[in-house]
């Protein structure tokens, strides 16, 4: 197309058609349907059951993945060693989000964290005990898991997260 | 252009629906490229990815790749058209001479999603999307029958096309298992269901699951890798408009133009001697004769004529090509490694003798808008 | 062995949350248009090839440059689409360069588009897709999607950028006033951009902080708007750029460096980077980049940035993270109009991503608006020359990065 048509085209679309009409159209979500392998998750979804926590270390970088995960990105390599982890850990960050309760239409207020469990290199979104108020939420604040009464073996065994009071106790622990 | 050589390369079995996740997918065949080359992960300083988030259903398809696909902390980059695409932009990145070593991935999952439903949000959302009446599969239909009327050519002629390439893929162990058929007659792929008439759906490449991976590097770190490199001594891509009536459906313009432009970086003059065999991605049977047409292998016409077959004149699409499998964002790519694998003599069960210079291709859009073109060269 | 790349010139369209006036193709084309104005010596036919990128999730179009062609002008011409989330503009800048300095045949001048009508889709759509899968897996994993939606309802970029901001506040002990000052800046530069899209010339400190939260510590009126706008980016050679504009911009170094996704990684599986204010790919980015270009002392050589912040505590963030400022002062600086239009080194003086957000488009504004300021032609020029800038962007899940640094001297690494 020659620059005069080009310019030319351009011009008529702006000047000549002024109206632009909306097309109606949508993107069903509905169609795709994701595939996941889980082999790697289920020793971890095991010891869940059995309130114990579980991450898998990368002997390449030593990184321990808490929740496991297949691959490790800096070494591009599997990891293979399943190591124990504390119930213990510390809030790396957190955000509060405002949600409108369905029933009474009122804006709550939730804090949502980022739970660094000791002992693991990664981690990972949690919620905190609902009671806690979330004016006392802090980055560093020692955390406990608290367990389900009768765990079943999926992620919300781990109900919430505890405020830790008194850490020394849970010290003892045996390492890894 | 200098020389650029493809020094690892792997591609994932394919599958119409593969038992496992996109990700253990993509590292597979990232792990295999790194580990044919016999490389580590820090020696990457560049990598690109081709996926699509139509196709994946993910906005940002790259976003979670990063780390199963080879680009943690490396200068990554998505392409979002086909893997050879992909393969050109890092091509680019090691002519550029910013990189030494640059990984390219491409592929997707077709189980996950209907794939040409898909393909419906790539038509003109004023015209052409409300009616739904054109998308990729009429639109071959269209051109299909364009050619056959304007050349008189049956369309028997075209179902061998299918024949062939079914075969073919027979012989090549990595081609989806649903393609593989090695006593297929004309007849059958005449019978089969009617798509888009005259497009049948055994003339279709059908939609599967794959992954693909290629490592390239410039002339000097690529014979520091490995002895026995394939080179790139040539590339063109090119699109063309987008309206069907504005395009002679009987020829491709923008394979044409591609295919100058790689002509002239290669400095070839006569691809009819020069090219010892050909991967196309052809979506759909009639495209791989206009194709051969459009860069010269054949006279215009002339285009079912050839003898195509492994021991053939020119042989085109040894692999089974796209009809063979056909993984959205990554058949290009696999054409490019399946050429490469000629070059190398190490297309067991479909080997062409004597292969010196080969070419590849890919596409995205409806009767292949957008073609991209690679001579690839073997030896030192 | 790579050539030296040039800038000769870039065109924006005007940006608004509706563009209703308009289809994608012709917001397109008035960026090219634009473009072009600016190098009047050039014409359709000069240019040689195109990259090109959106956010294609945003608009519901896949591969919208398959039927756009001929509104920018792609017939018969070699085109590359590169899409990265939120970088794509940046990408798509990248790309361009990438495709002048490889010294393919036949291509040396290549006009680089990024775009975005976001009123013609469903931003929430896309933006719930990001992580659609993730969280399926989380669902069949035993979360229900109460506490998943719980969960991620700091989840959309906002969250993540929440999450970031209080890592930040903690580490630099800032308080919502510092935050609120970068919008203050930046909305009244934006006043004084024609094309730019959230206006406010009298913005003060306080109306920013009377607006509710939208996720702590993140307030309404302190977070971007959805724009619909595009950007072009004219690239050739330094032999052919002299003849096309008066100061060519050198591009010197790129980069884009990606680090793990951020609070959910894949297959659901947490994220390494504990810290998301850490930002460990954004730092090898800008250490590549100015490894490139040459530069030592980024903090003195570098006159102007245009950094890519839909939220004020990642400007802050990133100025310190590329090299700028030492590390948490940054809030300093713009308190003492370090960063202000006649300040020692000027920052976003666009308005930045915090007042015009058309996603694909706005890391591809960056470099152009750095590019803009060196050749003097700048909306919001800044009093002082400016000799060296850079144009930052960012996306995916807090993970992937851009970067460009520009210069009226081409650097002489090639020879
Ligand atoms: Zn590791």
């Amino acid at each position: 197309m020659s620059k005069l048509t080009q310019r030319k085209s351009m011009d008529y679309i702006k000047k000549q058609y002024r109206e632009t009409r909306k097309m109606p159209g949508s993107w069903y979500l509905s169609n795709y349907k994701y595939k996941y392998n889980i082999t790697h998750l289920q020793p971890f979804l095991k010891k869940l059951k059995e309130k114990k926590l579980v991450g898998l270390k990368c002997s390449g970088c030593n990184t321990v993945y808490y929740p496991p995960r297949f691959v490790c990105g800096k070494c591009l390599v599997k990891p293979n060693r399943w190591v124990d982890l504390r119930e213990t850990g510390k809030v790396s960050t957190f955000a509060i989000a405002y949600l409108k309760d369905p029933e009474t239409g009122e804006i709550q207020e939730k804090p949502m964290v980022l739970v660094h469990h000791d002992g693991a290199d990664t981690a990972s979104i949690a919620q905190l005990n609902p009671e806690v108020d979330f004016k006392d939420t802090y980055i560093g604040m020692p955390i406990k898991a608290h367990w389900a009464e009768n765990p079943v073996g999926g992620l919300m065994d781990v109900e919430y997260y505890d405020l830790m009071k008194d850490d020394a106790k849970d010290l003892d622990l045996p390492e890894d | 252009m200098d020389k650029v050589g493809i020094v690892g390369f792997y591609q994932v079995k394919l599958y119409s629906d593969a038992n496992y996740g996109r990700y253990e997918m993509i590292f597979e065949a990232v792990r295999g490229a790194i580990d044919s080359a016999g490389l580590k992960k820090k020696d990457i300083t560049t990598a690109i990815s081709c996926t699509n988030d139509y196709y994946d259903g993910r906005t940002i398809s790259n976003c979670y790749t990063v780390e199963v696909g080879g680009g943690y902390m490396a200068d990554e980059s998505k392409v979002e058209m086909d893997g050879a695409h992909a393969v050109l932009y890092g091509l680019m990145r090691i002519l550029s001479g910013n990189h030494k070593l640059s990984l390219v991935w491409g592929g997707s999952m077709a189980s996950c999603f209907p794939y040409h439903a898909a393909r419906l949000y790539e038509t003109d959302p004023t015209w052409e999307r409300p009616v739904a009446y054109v998308n990729d599969i009429t639109a071959a239909g269209f051109q299909m029958r364009a050619y056959l009327e304007k050349y008189g050519v049956s369309i028997e002629d075209i179902a061998k096309i299918a024949v062939k390439n079914r075969k073919n893929a027979s012989r090549n162990p990595l081609a989806l298992q649903e393609a593989q058929n090695a006593n297929i007659t004309v007849k059958d792929v005449l019978d089969s269901e009617i798509y888009a008439d005259p497009v049948t759906e055994l003339m279709v490449a059908q939609p599967c699951d794959g992954v693909a991976a290629l490592l390239l590097a410039p002339e000097k770190q690529a014979l520091k890798i490995t002895d026995n490199p394939v080179w790139i001594t040539g590339v063109g891509y090119n699109q063309e408009t987008y309206y069907l009536g504005d395009r002679d459906l009987t020829k491709s313009m923008s394979m044409e133009l591609a295919g100058k432009m790689a002509f002239d970086a290669a400095g070839i003059k006569d691809p009819k001697k020069e090219i010892d065999l050909a991967e196309f991605f052809e979506a759909y049977a009639h495209e791989e004769v206009i194709f051969s047409e459009a860069l010269g292998l054949v006279d215009m016409g002339e285009g079912t004529n050839l003898n195509s077959e492994i021991d053939g004149d020119i042989p085109i699409n040894p692999s089974g090509g796209a009809i063979g499998g056909n993984p959205p964002c990554g058949t290009g790519l696999i054409r490019i490694i399946e050429a490469a694998k000629q070059l190398k003599g190490e297309a067991d069960g479909y080997q062409v003798k004597d292969a010196k210079k080969a070419i590849a291709s890919g596409q995205i859009g409806m009767c292949a808008q957008n073609n991209i073109v690679y001579i690839l060269e073997g030896g030192n | 062995m790579g050539r030296q790349v040039a800038i000769v010139s870039a065109g924006f369209s005007e940006h608004a949350s509706k563009r209703s006036d308009v289809n994608i193709a012709e917001l397109v084309s008035e960026a090219v248009e634009d473009c072009l104005k600016k190098a009047p010596s050039v014409s359709f036919e000069d240019i040689d090839a195109f990259a090109t990128g959106n956010m294609p999730g945003f608009e519901g179009s896949n591969l919208p440059e398959l039927w756009m062609a001929d509104w920018m002008g792609a017939r018969n011409k070699p085109l590359m689409r590169v899409t990265t989330g939120g970088t794509t503009g940046g990408s798509v800048g990248i790309a361009g360069y990438y495709t002048v300095t490889a010294g393919l045949p036949g291509i040396d001048t290549v006009l680089a588009i990024a775009f975005e009508q976001q009123s013609q889709g469903d931003t929430s759509v896309g933006l719930a897709n990001v992580a659609y899968g993730e969280v399926s897996l989380l669902n069949y994993l035993g979360l229900t999607y109460d506490q998943v939606g719980r969960l991620l309802s700091a989840g959309a970029a906002i969250g993540v950028a929440a999450y970031q901001a209080t890592n930040y506040m903690h580490k630099t002990k800032i308080v919502e006033e510092d935050l609120a000052r970068v919008v203050v800046q930046n909305r009244r530069n934006a006043a004084k951009t024609w094309w730019a899209h959230l206006k406010m010339p009298n913005l003060t400190i306080e109306q920013v902080l009377d607006t509710p939260y939208i996720s702590f510590p993140l307030r309404y009126g302190m977070v971007c708007p959805a724009s619909d706008g595009a950007c072009a980016v004219l690239f050739t050679t330094e032999e052919k750029a002299k003849n096309m504009c008066d100061i060519p911009v050198y591009v010197n170094g790129v980069a884009s460096v990606a680090h793990e996704t951020a609070i959910l990684g894949y297959s659901a599986s947490g994220s390494a980077q504990i810290d998301p204010s850490e930002q460990l790919g954004a730092m090898k980015t800008s250490e590549i980049c100015y490894q490139q270009a040459g530069i030592s002392f980024p903090r003195k050589e570098i006159d102007y940035a245009e950094v890519y912040s839909p939220f004020p505590n990642q400007e802050l963030m990133w100025v310190e993270k590329l090299g700028l400022f030492e590390e948490t002062t940054a809030p300093e600086m713009y308190k003492n109009g370090v960063t202000a239009l006649n300040g020692e080194l000027p920052i976003c003086c666009s308005g930045g991503v915090n007042s015009t957000n058309a996603i694909g488009a706005s890391a591809l504004e960056r470099p152009a608006v750095a590019a803009l300021q060196i050749m003097g032609k700048a909306s919001n020029q800044v009093p002082k020359t400016v000799h060296t800038a850079i144009g930052h962007g960012w996306g995916g899940s807090l993970n992937l990065c851009t970067m460009m640094v520009m210069s009226d001297e081409p650097q002489r690494k090639w020879r």
